[in-house]
């Protein structure tokens, strides 16, 4: 293969050596730089150069003959030819869309030339959101990508594109920072990315093999530039607060609805005490970003250094967060053909967590219920003889003190992130590049629990006092401490050849072949607990200096788990070919062949073709005459992607079956409890797509549209077994299929008008149908999800579910109350309305429609003027469902919500929106089912530039103001429609409970550049 | 520098060596391959795939509360027991006749069977491939094996008459297996099968005096013939049951009836195969067995389900020390002290499920007495009646009363004796899982169930659905029993 490559190009190549003399010069920009790659030629002597990594180039032609330069992204210029060595300086062209450069798989491409659907983010985008991960600040900036994100600091958000594929299997998609593969970007800081550049289609991720079906997100990061040494400060420092509350109960109204619901008088209705509980578990969020980057370029070096930290009190009450990060990104030019590019990152996040379940208690918890008592002692959920809360009398729900609740808990976690990798850069010959890369992650965390078991006690039953624990819980623990210790090593090693040339000027070519592997090293995990150590956590690890050795703490060791997970490979060899003809023919065709060592040995090894194709139309001669039209391009393409992150296929040994024979020895027992498939592997997606890009009317405005339809057609989901097999566990199966057709539409305009006002608008939208399509002949396990922690589920997969979107609510039907006496009234199979106990579980509950939105859509506008800049992102949702699941929790005594506290039913009020109190659990119903449908303005910023000339100390000096999700409209009654929960769609993703509730944010900060 | 590229793909084609066969082969560090057979290839690690069908004896599922519904509340021993708005998911209309296809205790239940018969086929599959354990053991693990698949066959047939015989472990994707395991059999063929293993067990069993104390609960060649003979026993093959009767040698009754549901009483010289509770930590009992079947409300410990009926009460002859050794009046204080106060809820609770050291634990040291030398004697006893030998049995039935603190039986014509025989087999194991059984084997159960009330629907009632789940996956494969 190589010979005939080399053959073909020494064939191509004849001509230039054949007349004229050697005209030496250098293609540079306006800046100095060269410019690799230009292209010369000598239109009388008929031959052509390209410029070296440098710009240099040689060509043959005769003195005072005209040469063309020309360079894709610069306005050609044609010059005569000295003897001299040359200085040829490029402008770079107006025309932005020739410029624009999108990072692929492996590689760069003109983004005129790319034949995919890849969504590209710069970082003024990212960095104008001032959230801590990238993926929450371009959430509806980038059609066909939805984010569901949570405000709860160090949260991973979820990223689906262009719909799920998988309902057992990895739903996120892979990231790949300056090349390194990783499972999220957390420990990025957003200030450090270049670019974010999403790749949706098939024939953009075909690259990616068994790992793409969940689409790609490649970061590049940060490089050094210019000629001098270039520093940039940027600070902000923000406050934070729920974005919407809910008004709850105050403690007369409770005490009325309670009255009714136990038709008591329980509750005095003049209570002494209203406690607020929301109020008393959080706080003014606050928050600061400091970063410091230093950067430039010499001859052979270009240099980035970064230091940036975050800090964050979280509205909750002792929820702290902080990240320090560090990144130095350097380029070597080793020699004139050899490029090393080094880039390191460390980052360590410290963060206190506190239970997001107290947002659900002070939801429940009664308002007659004080803080503290009058004596100090917690409050509790007891009401005496005289109607009030009283540390003595009847406990009338089963709801802590959430301020107790925080107060008491106390954990830390620190995980430091190591990421780094060497990628070298050598021509071997013009044309024909060899690149070599090496990535490693280490990844390091801890955490401690401190559980004060007893005073939790103590605090949860003030009747009681120290000795009584002792006597109720003889072999109770005093208290509990919890330690975690997890690290892995993950790398990947890639070798690949680029060949780019252009033949006859018109045949634009481009090949990349490589190998690549990758390795996720054995996670290990390690968690102990110990019951009943010192209660100052400065003596929890103590040495014991004449033993030798730390304490022996084995006889206060509660568990101890030790886990090593399985370590993963992945080998593959990838090639891509890019043609180009006359500048408008594109073609694009793809081959990965990935071998994954999760599983069987004859059935790891899967192949993902893919091919794009594109036609731009601007460039025929029948559009020349066309000026409105500056930009029109038809792509499309196929591809087959996998995603290998699915349960694995190793049949294990069932251990734990113990017994004992007659005696006091536990005689070990195991057996097999589960049949594996072996030919279990990944899931494939089948993907076809179209596109439309465009700009009309002077480039002012740009926009595209695509359309796809993806197949899934193995989707795995676990199946019963025989019953007769005596298998207890679920085997999982190649048995689904799923399907997402949607569209994309976005759109841009972007003018001036004089020098000092430059505005723009747009939007995008997008549409995905997501369906189970289809089951093999096979009894699914039912996957129940979204349990609301007592006893009800809100969300089912089984057989029954084929039709219906992935995530979809599984629900009894709300029919209103009976108007005679207000019992909440379900449609049963048969239409008829009955009441819980009289529903039947396999029959009467039907789909309500999924958590997942069909829709979702951003807008963006702004403008600048003078030294000022406004801008204002948007970001809406359509489709989706929401369960309010905290509200579903009340059975007895917990509070309720102001809007229900005097509208329910009684014989007084038989027009009431609400049935009457109850007291026992509700079935999961769509009484508290609601639309997920919400627009929010995610950003707005005002900027203002100081008049600083440039050659001053400060070169630079930018104020900004920013209000992040400022204003909301939500058909939802809780506090947020965005539920991002676990980020499982049969989690707890879209029910609200223990949820985290959206912030609106206010900021002031600063650029600085010196 | 050209070494460094050199080195580069050097370093890369090394890692992708031989079509990377070899480097994608990733050791399991989660969990213990199934391939890793020679872990468990010695002695100790041979006995873990026998440890663990005995195990399976304690689970939730298998011996415990739908089990006690099945087997007991369904009789005219026991009723629901429990609240009267508690109906214990469906023991309401177990003890009412009244369940469908869909119930859930029959489902469990033969899900629980099933489980238990894949742990001695897994068993039976590997022991032949453990070459380094000791043959002797081997041969003796795989009897072992075949005792408890040979019982758990039994229940299956009791419960559900012909089920699927799944007597190796199919291999997945295999048409053959797929069958076997969606096809019912006829009763005979279980029967057959069950026969064969008892034969295979027979064979490889020792004793139960070769067994060490701490390993008293493993089966026997005693136990093996008296199941032999009870399965006999429900086939009618009279003289079989009089054969193997006579092969369980090495056991006599224990003086005190009541002893033997105590925990000093665990395999004393009437056990002949006995479920082993530990309800010291760890706790390895009968996971719900004591709780479920425990006095309820206030000074009770557990729910209070599957309580003796007014019918057993009035089985009992006068002075019948049985009576007080299988129920618990309310009132009454127990052997170790314990009183039960009158605010308990239901007047009688199973005594022969109560623990006295581990009252209201959710496992207890309540052992089940599946086999006991009593039984044998009974089984001897009706065998012979039937052959007409009713002379030989009658001494057999006086050794069982004279123990109960009773006289000799009048009975003397064969019809009588067959009916003394049967009653007495209703109060000597009332509460042992036996009763419902019984009933259908001996064409009592109508009448039975008239005496206690209820309506017991003859060519239905004699055997429980196969489960709904089952049918819908067998595909038209099997078919359910006739009136469900």
């Amino acid at each position: 293969m190589k010979n005939f490559i080399f053959s073909f190009l020494a064939l191509l190549l004849l001509p230039a050596y054949m007349s004229g003399q050697a005209i030496k010069g250098k293609v540079v920009d306006s800046s100095g730089m060269g410019i690799p790659g230009a292209v010369i030629s000598a239109s009388n002597s008929r031959t052509t150069a390209d410029a070296d990594f440098d710009g240099n180039f040689t060509i043959n032609a005769k003195e005072g003959e005209i040469l063309k330069i020309s360079m894709l992204g610069f306005d050609p210029v044609s010059v005569p030819a000295t003897t001299a060595p040359m200085k040829i300086t490029l402008k770079e062209s107006e025309d932005t869309a020739l410029k624009e450069v999108v990072v692929i798989g492996y590689g760069t491409r003109k983004k005129v030339d790319n034949t995919t659907a890849i969504s590209s983010i710069k970082s003024e985008e990212i960095v104008k959101t001032k959230v801590l991960n990238a993926s929450q600040a371009i959430q509806g900036k980038a059609a066909g990508v939805q984010v569901i994100s949570s405000d709860l600091p160090g949260s991973t958000p979820s990223v689906v594109i262009r719909g799920l594929g998988t309902a057992i299997g990895g739903r996120n998609p892979l990231y790949i920072v300056d090349g390194m593969q990783t499972e999220n970007i957390n420990n990025i800081n957003t200030n450090d990315i270049t670019s974010y550049e999403i790749l949706k289609d098939a024939s953009a991720l075909a690259i990616y093999g068994t790992r793409a079906a969940n689409g790609v997100i490649i970061i590049t990061t940060k490089k050094g530039s210019g000629d001098k040494v270039s520093v940039e400060v940027e600070s902000f420092a923000g406050f934070r607060a729920p974005l919407k509350t809910v008004k709850m109960a105050g403690s007369n109204k409770y005490s009325y609805y309670s009255n009714a619901a136990l038709q008591s008088t329980t509750f005095s209705q003049d209570q002494p005490v209203n406690t607020d509980w929301f109020d008393e578990i959080t706080r003014t969020g606050s928050y600061t970003q400091n970063n410091v980057s230093v950067s430039g370029a010499t001859e052979n070096v270009k240099y980035f250094f970064s230091l940036g930290n975050y800090e964050e009190k979280a509205v909750l009450n002792g929820l702290d967060f902080g990240r320090t990060t560090f990144r130095n990104n350097n380029e070597y030019k080793i020699s004139k053909k050899v490029t090393l590019n080094q880039n390191f990152s460390v980052s360590s996040a410290n963060s206190s967590p506190k239970p997001l379940s107290a947002f659900t208690n002070a939801y429940k918890q009664s308002p007659i219920v004080p803080v503290y008592f009058a004596d100090g002692k917690y409050g509790v959920s007891r009401v005496g003889e005289n109607g009030f809360a009283s540390e003595t009398g009847s406990s009338f729900n089963n709801v802590g003190n959430p301020v107790a609740q925080l107060n008491f808990y106390d954990e830390q976690q620190r995980s430091v992130t190591l990421q780094g990798g060497l990628k070298l850069d050598y021509e071997i010959i013009k044309s024909l590049k060899f690149t070599s890369q090496f990535n490693g992650e280490f990844y390091t965390w801890k955490q401690y629990n401190y559980d004060d078991t007893k005073n939790i006690w103590l605090a949860a039953n003030p009747n009681k006092v120290d000795s009584d624990y002792a006597k109720e819980f003889p072999n109770g623990n005093i208290n509990l401490l919890t330690k975690g210790r997890e690290q892995y090593f993950n790398w990947n090693l890639s070798n690949y050849l680029t060949y780019n040339k252009v033949f006859a000027e018109i045949h634009d070519v481009e090949a990349t072949a490589g190998i690549e592997t990758s390795v996720k090293g054995p996670r290990e995990k390690l968690t102990i607990a110990r019951k009943n150590v010192n209660p100052d956590s400065n003596y929890w690890a103590l040495n014991d200096p004449n033993a030798g050795h730390g304490v022996e703490y084995a006889a206060t060791v509660t568990s101890l788990y030790d886990v090593v997970f399985n370590e993963t490979k992945l080998a593959s060899y990838f090639g891509r070919f890019q043609y180009k003809l006359m500048d408008r023919y594109l073609v694009t065709g793809t081959l990965r062949r990935d071998g994954s060592s999760n599983f069987g040995k004859d059935y790891r090894w899967g192949t993902f073709p893919a091919f794009g194709l594109g036609w731009v139309i601007t460039k025929e001669d029948f559009m020349s005459d066309v000026k409105a039209i500056n930009l029109l391009k038809l792509r499309g393409g196929w591809g087959k992607l996998g995603n290998q992150n699915v349960p694995l296929n190793n049949q294990s040994y069932a251990s734990g079956k113990n017994a004992y024979l007659g005696g006091s020895i536990l005689y070990e027992g195991t057996t097999i409890s589960s049949q594996i498939d072996p030919s279990l592997s990944w899931e494939v997606t089948e993907e076809s797509s179209v596109g439309l890009d465009f700009e009309l009317l002077n480039n002012r405005l740009k926009g595209s549209f695509d359309l796809y339809d993806k197949n899934t057609s193995n989707v795995i989901l676990f199946t019963k077994p025989y019953m007769t097999s005596g298998l207890t566990d679920q085997s999982p199966a190649h048995v689904g299929e799923v399907s997402n057709k949607g569209y994309e539409i976005s759109l841009r305009w972007e003018d001036k008008i004089g020098d000092n006002f430059s505005y723009w608008i747009g939007g995008n939208f997008s549409n995905n149908k997501n369906e189970l399509t289809g089951l093999k002949d096979v009894i699914l396990a039912p996957k129940t999800g979204g349990s609301l922690g007592n006893g009800q589920t809100t969300k089912l997969l089984d057989n029954t579910t084929i039709g219906q979107p992935l995530g979809s609510f599984y629900l009894y039907e709300y029919a209103g109350f009976d108007a005679t006496n207000g019992k909440m009234l379900y449609y049963n199979a048969a239409g008829d309305k009955v009441t819980q106990d009289a529903l039947d579980a396999n029959k009467d509950r039907k789909y309500m429609g999924s958590s997942l939105p069909k829709t979702n859509y951003g807008i963006t506008l702004g403008f600048n003027y003078k030294n000022f800049d406004f801008s204002v992102d948007g970001y809406g949702t359509g489709g989706a469902k929401v369960y309010n699941g905290k509200k579903a929790q009340r059975f007895s005594g917990e509070n309720i919500e102001d809007s229900l506290a005097t509208n329910f039913w009684t014989l007084n009020n038989l027009s009431a929106s609400n049935p009457a109190p109850f007291n026992e659990v509700p079935v999961a119903s769509t009484y508290y089912l609601e639309s997920g449908d919400f627009f929010r303005i995610n950003n707005i910023t005002v900027g203002y530039k100081l008049p600083i000339a440039s050659n001053n100390f400060i070169s630079s000096c930018r104020l900004y103001v920013n209000a992040i999700n400022p204003f909301i409209t939500q058909k939802f009654s809780g506090f947020s429609p965005e539920l991002n929960g676990d980020g499982d769609p049969y989690g707890t993703q879209g029910v609200e409970l223990d949820a985290y509730p959206t912030l609106r944010s206010f900021v002031i900060g600063a650029n600085l550049k010196f | 520098m050209k070494k460094i590229y050199i080195a580069a793909f050097v370093l890369s084609a090394s890692i992708f060596t031989g079509c990377s066969s070899d480097y994608l082969d990733v050791d399991q560090t989660e969990t213990i391959s199934t391939n890793d057979t020679e872990l468990y290839n010695n002695d100790a690690g041979a006995a873990q795939f026998v440890t663990a069908i005995y195990n399976k004896f304690l689970n939730w599922d298998m011996t415990s509360f739908g089990w006690i519904g099945l087997s007991s509340i369904t009789s005219d021993d026991a009723d629901k027991g429990s609240s009267p708005g508690d109906t214990g998911t469906d023991k309401d209309v177990l003890d009412a006749l009244t369940y469908n296809a869909s119930n859930p205790s029959a489902e469990s239940t033969f899900i629980a069977n099933y489980d238990g018969i894949n742990r001695c086929n897994q068993a039976l599959n590997i022991l032949p491939k453990l070459d380094k354990v000791d043959a002797g053991l081997r041969s003796r693990l795989a009897g072992e094996a075949k005792f408890m698949r040979a019982f758990m066959y039994f229940t299956l047939v009791k419960c559900y008459g012909g089920v699927p015989i799944v007597d190796h472990l199919p291999v997945p994707g295999l048409e053959s297996d797929r069958v076997m395991q969606l096809t019912r059999k006829t009763a005979a063929e279980v029967y057959t099968f069950i026969e064969a293993d008892l034969n295979d067990a027979i064979a490889a069993l020792p004793d139960k005096t070769a067994y060490s104390a701490d390993e008293k609960a493993r089966v026997s060649k005693g136990a093996a013939y008296a199941l032999l003979a009870k399965v006999s026993l429900y086939q009618k093959k009279w003289q079989q049951v009089i054969d193997n009767c006579n092969k369980v040698t090495g056991y006599a009754l224990v003086s005190d009836y009541a002893s033997q549901y105590k925990a000093t009483g665990k395999f004393d010289s009437e056990s002949i195969f006995e479920i082993y509770a530990q309800g010291a930590v760890p706790s390895k009992g009968i996971e719900g067995y004591s709780n479920t079947q425990g006095a309820r409300g206030t000074g009770g410990w557990g729910w209070g389900f599957n309580t003796p009926s007014q019918s057993l009460v009035n089985a009992y002859e006068a002075g019948d020390v049985r009576k007080a050794a299988t129920i618990i009046f309310r009132g009454q204080t127990l052997y170790d002290g314990r009183v039960i106060p009158n605010t308990v809820e239901n007047e009688r609770y199973n005594y022969k499920a109560y623990s006295s050291a581990y009252t209201n634990a959710w496992e207890t040291d309540v052992d089940i007495k599946y086999l006991r030398y009593a039984e044998v004697l009974l089984m001897k006893a009706e065998a012979s009646n039937e052959l007409g030998q009713t002379s030989a049995a009658i001494p057999l039935v006086n050794q069982i009363r004279n123990r109960a603190g009773l006289g000799n039986t009048t009975a003397s014509s064969q019809a009588d004796v067959r009916t003394a025989i049967w009653k007495e087999r209703r109060v000597e194991m009332a509460f042992e899982h036996d009763r419902f059984f019984d009933l259908v084997r001996t064409g009592q159960a109508k009448a039975a169930f008239a005496v206690d009330g209820k309506v017991f629907t003859e060519g239905k009632n004699e055997l429980f659905p196969i489960p709904a789940s089952f049918i819908k996956q067998a595909g038209g494969l099997s078919a359910q029993n006739p009136g469900y």
